[in-house]
């Protein structure tokens, strides 16, 4: 009886809310009896595409850089920031919550394919192409870079000798390790460290993406090693140290649009296409000190960067 | 859902899961403590002041708005004030837990304090009893019941809420919805919320059963 | 930790947008908690032995971790508004459904058994005298239920949703407290501007009770 009511209220209320869902899938399928070749032909953005980005800053920048792009070339595009991890965002990707997202090559061909080994740029695209499930493409990888880093403080680094990540196995169990919660799981973490490197942690500590957590904890001295983006200022300014990666466990980190194929017409492709050519890693990582250090919106510094460079129409 | 509660069953009864620093039994009772530390706490600040206006009369109306106002302090934005304000500590978490917990006390010690006779305090009075003799032999007897309800309603609230523990990198229970939502891994949150339901209730009956046990003598409320 | 004027004064239509986004998912979710607690309530109130096991239904899921309840509704509802509607509206069940059997509880047999006797029908009863009765206690579980669902929307922050729950995790990440303190402050706001409305409301929809008020 319980079970009865919980799941009648739950059909209730869910009829409800699937109503705008399914008189979308209407007239998906009457524009397709009338286009014929529409699914050959790829998407289309005419209604608008809608960005998903992860829960840190730099991948909300990169989100509204999309935007500005797309808008730009006349596409309506909708940003929602912080939705939370890839482990979110390829599924909500795949049931049509969000059409595309920033991402980065090696980090996403590792979701996709645990046993990747490829690391060179041309052949994870490539990979990452053979991996992605049906629905979903790749467009060409942009310029900027961001690496997932291993960083030790001076200190540490002086005190267990520490250069390169193989030399964390010399102290297996002794070292805690501090990251965000998804990384225990990942390749590109602990799992990648132990199966690589040999390196067993004393704990794994689950703090958040190369954000203040992990880098509080870092400068406290909670957490031994901290997994930080290379793009994070912070690195530098604190002068903590990056292990080394001698058997590249770490791969190439470009960024790289991943869309629905719904949506990928040629003016989304050429629209990434030129902000992909046009972005480096060092503006990329300037962008994310304006946010997070001066305190300026993700969404003015995107179209500020986009306008200065060409690639939006400066706003009235 | 069937699979999903296979696999919970699976998560629940694995060895490994309950042992270790980060395993069930370690992040049980790091919420038993974050739970307990926050309603004591809340106990302390809010009984004083529920029976303090019960037994006057007066400032009821100030407490009881402010009470309903602190309901809707939202518990995500004052623990990262409280973190961004005092840095990386336990603070936070405790601060927003009390904070929740102390209303409920406050409102429900008021009612009871409030729903104790005029003529049975007048009676009291009459007999020669001091202030106190009265709050403490007659008026918080009388009003046990609804301070009771109110702990429980309190501590209920807290054990739910001292997940949020795990969003600023502390354990418990949060631990596996927070790492569960990050990995996209269903049957860790299932697993994270049923054990905090499970303790809830737990402790709820642990709580009702004491209440029985020590005033099943007394005389029930007035009302 | 300073508050930094000019950045509210620059996002005063974002923080309107976040405000009524925030209202929006707060009162769904009391409005779809209404429609379902006013028959189950109705069943509790009528069949004593489902009284027992549906306010303990309700009390159980309120001790669900609201944070969870979300996660586990994405392969349901995914990343959307209505995932955080169903999440919240779990939590209001727990406040509307007790009041409602209460406030039915409330109403004196004798006013039922003289409506009863005048040959009204029994839903004509229910909604005509009892529902109406009970409207005062019912509205007392409505402003509480409204007041816990607008504190509780900035837990979507999690799965991408939340309103006002944004500024939270904005300035949590970079360490900048006035969207956090603008964001605390605005929900302390919409809590008592629903309140004061609901009140008024209330006392609309009940002049009988204005006097011995």
């Amino acid at each position: 009886m319980t079970h009865m009511n919980r799941r009648t209220l739950l059909g209730g209320l869910l009829a409800t809310a699937s109503v705008p869902a399914l008189a979308a899938c209407g007239g998906g399928i009457t524009s397709l009896e009338g286009e014929g070749n529409s699914l050959a032909g790829g998407g289309s953005s005419k209604d608008g595409v809608t960005i998903g980005t992860a829960n840190f800053t730099e991948n909300q920048i990169l989100g509204y850089l999309y935007a500005a792009v797309l808008e730009a070339a006349g596409v309506k595009a909708t940003v929602r920031p912080g939705l939370g991890t890839r482990e979110i965002l390829i599924p909500a990707l795949k049931g049509g919550d969000i059409d595309l997202l920033p991402e980065y090559q090696g980090a996403l061909l590792h979701y996709l394919d645990p046993k990747a080994t490829v690391t060179e740029e041309g052949e994870m695209q490539n990979a990452l192409a053979v991996a992605l499930p049906k629905g979903l493409q790749i467009l060409p990888y942009g310029m900027a870079e961001d690496s997932d880093a291993f960083a030790v403080t001076r200190e540490t680094a002086k005190r267990y000798k520490l250069r390169s990540l193989a030399d964390l196995a010399k102290h297996n169990g002794k070292l805690v390790i501090g990251a965000a919660p998804e990384v225990k799981k990942r390749t590109v973490g602990a799992v990648g460290l132990k199966d690589v490197y040999g390196v067993e942690f004393e704990e794994f500590k689950s703090l958040d993406s190369s954000g203040p957590l992990v880098k509080g904890a870092l400068r406290k001295g909670d957490v031994d090693v901290a997994n930080l983006f290379t793009t994070d200022t912070d690195i530098k300014a604190e002068g903590w140290v990056v292990l080394a990666d001698p058997k590249n466990l770490v791969p190439g980190q470009h960024v790289v649009p991943l869309i629905a194929d719904r949506k990928a017409d040629s003016t989304v492709r050429r629209a990434l296409a030129k902000l992909g050519a046009a972005l480096t890693t060092e503006q990329l990582t300037e962008l994310n000190r304006q946010v997070d250090k001066d305190k300026k919106d993700p969404e003015d510094v995107a179209r500020t960067w986009a306008e200065q460079h060409g690639l939006a129409k400066r706003s009235s | 859902m069937y699979e999903l509660l296979v696999d919970l069953g699976g998560w629940l009864t694995g060895p490994e899961q309950w042992s270790g620093s980060d395993g069930i039994g370690v992040r049980l009772l790091e919420h038993l403590q974050y739970s307990a530390l926050a309603t004591v706490v809340a106990a302390a600040i809010a009984l004083p002041i529920g029976l303090l206006i019960g037994h006057t009369g007066r400032g009821a109306f100030l407490a009881i708005n402010l009470s309903s106002f602190g309901r809707a302090l939202p518990t995500v934005g004052l623990v990262v004030l409280v973190f961004l304000a005092s840095g990386l500590s336990m603070t936070p978490v405790y601060v927003a837990l009390v904070a929740l917990a102390v209303p409920a006390i406050v409102t429900n010690t008021y009612a009871g304090m409030a729903a104790v006779d005029r003529d049975v305090k007048d009676a009291a009075r009459g007999q020669g009893m001091r202030w106190h003799q009265v709050l403490f032999q007659v008026e918080l007897p009388l009003a046990l019941p609804l301070i009771m309800t109110g702990l429980r309603l309190a501590l209920i609230q807290v054990v739910a809420t001292a997940t949020i523990a795990a969003y600023v990198s502390f354990g418990g229970l949060g631990r596996y919805v927070f790492d569960g939502l990050a990995q996209r891994d269903l049957v860790q949150v299932l697993g994270g919320a049923v054990l905090v339901a499970v303790l809830a209730v737990a402790l709820d009956l642990l709580l009702a059963g004491a209440q029985r046990l020590l005033f099943r003598h007394r005389a029930p409320a007035t009302a | 930790m300073t508050i930094d004027w000019t950045w509210i004064a620059d996002h005063s239509a974002d923080l309107t947008a976040l405000s009524l986004s925030h209202l929006q998912a707060a009162l769904s979710a009391v409005l779809f908690g209404l429609l379902i607690s006013l028959p189950l309530a109705v069943v509790a109130h009528r069949v004593r032995a489902l009284r027992g096991l549906l306010l303990g239904l309700s009390n159980v899921l309120f001790t669900i971790p609201s944070i969870a309840v979300f996660v586990l509704l994405l392969p349901v509802s995914g990343l959307t508004r209505t995932t955080t509607v169903i999440g919240l509206t779990v939590y209001t069940l727990v406040v509307l459904l007790r009041n409602t059997v209460e406030g039915l509880d409330s109403v004196p047999v004798k006013t039922k058994e003289a409506a009863t006797a005048m040959g009204t029908r029994p839903l004509r009863v229910l909604l005509t005298v009892e529902l109406p009765l009970a409207l005062p206690v019912i509205m007392a579980g409505v402003r509480i239920a409204t007041v816990m669902a607008i504190s509780l929307v900035s837990v979507a922050t999690y799965i991408g949703d939340g309103g006002l729950g944004q500024l939270f995790t904005d300035g949590f990440q970079r360490n900048y407290p006035t969207p956090v303190i603008t964001g605390v402050a605005l929900t302390l706001l919409l809590a008592l501007i629903a309140d004061a409305l609901l009140v008024a409301l209330q006392h609309v929809l009940t002049p009988w009770t204005r006097k011995r008020a």
